[in-house]
């Protein structure tokens, strides 16, 4: 397996690990909209810190298990890269179009962050599954 | 667009030369050795000039190492 899709299979799991139950807690007991929320507030930084730690763990593992290996993208690995981020890209305008200029007309604080966080979230992991999937399609 | 078929002759030209591996190569060409095997696989098309530089380390013209074929076209379909 090439080093980026070890990578993007890291990446893609660090963020369903972590992002994955606090959307899940977030849909069964959505929290108030009053700013701060500082229980809620608490619960996205357990989750962004444990991705952190889990992407620092999983790099120095990579890096360990894959010497010899070339971390330059070569022009195969950059045409990968570009198509997921295309279309990563498209999700992330129309979510931001769908937070920015459509929910603030219904919704507000909490709700309006969750879901700008969760169309981050969705993008990344549409940038992370396009690049697995390319190097199982062109491999 | 006329549609056509891409293949090469990345595998049998690295067995005429020494039995070169994947790895060889593709330091030689700067790309990885899954970027070769998925080129030999005809699951990738490689740039013009990786290819020039995979005929440049073969010592061959490029056409001896990638061939083009254009697919018949379908003779049902019709064009106004």
């Amino acid at each position: 397996m090439p080093y980026r899709e070890k990578v993007a299979w890291l990446s893609l799991t660090a963020m369903m690990v972590t992002f994955g139950p606090y959307f899940v807690a977030v849909a069964i007991s959505p929290p108030g909209d009053e700013l701060p929320n500082i229980q809620q507030l608490r619960a996205l930084a357990v989750a962004a810190l444990s991705q952190l730690v889990l992407l620092g763990a999983g790099y120095l593992y990579l890096r360990r298990t894959s010497r010899g290996e070339s971390k330059l993208p070569d022009e195969r690995d950059q045409a990968i890269s570009r198509r997921s981020i295309r279309y990563a890209y498209g999700v992330l305008t129309v979510g931001m179009i769908v937070v920015g200029c459509v929910m603030p007309f219904s919704s507000g604080g909490w709700t309006i962050v969750n879901a700008a966080l969760l169309m981050i979230v969705l993008a990344e992991v549409v940038h992370y599954g396009a690049v697995v999937l390319g190097y199982r399609r062109y491999a | 667009m006329i549609e056509g078929i891409l293949s090469n002759q990345i595998r049998s030209l690295r067995f005429q030369h020494g039995e070169m591996t994947q790895s060889q190569l593709g330091e030689r060409i700067g790309v990885t050795r899954q970027t070769i095997a998925a080129m030999e696989s005809g699951k990738y098309a490689p740039s013009l000039e990786a290819a020039f530089r995979v005929a440049h380390v073969f010592g061959v013209p490029l056409v001896e190492v990638f061939q083009w074929e254009a697919c018949r076209p379908n003779e049902d379909r019709r064009t106004d």
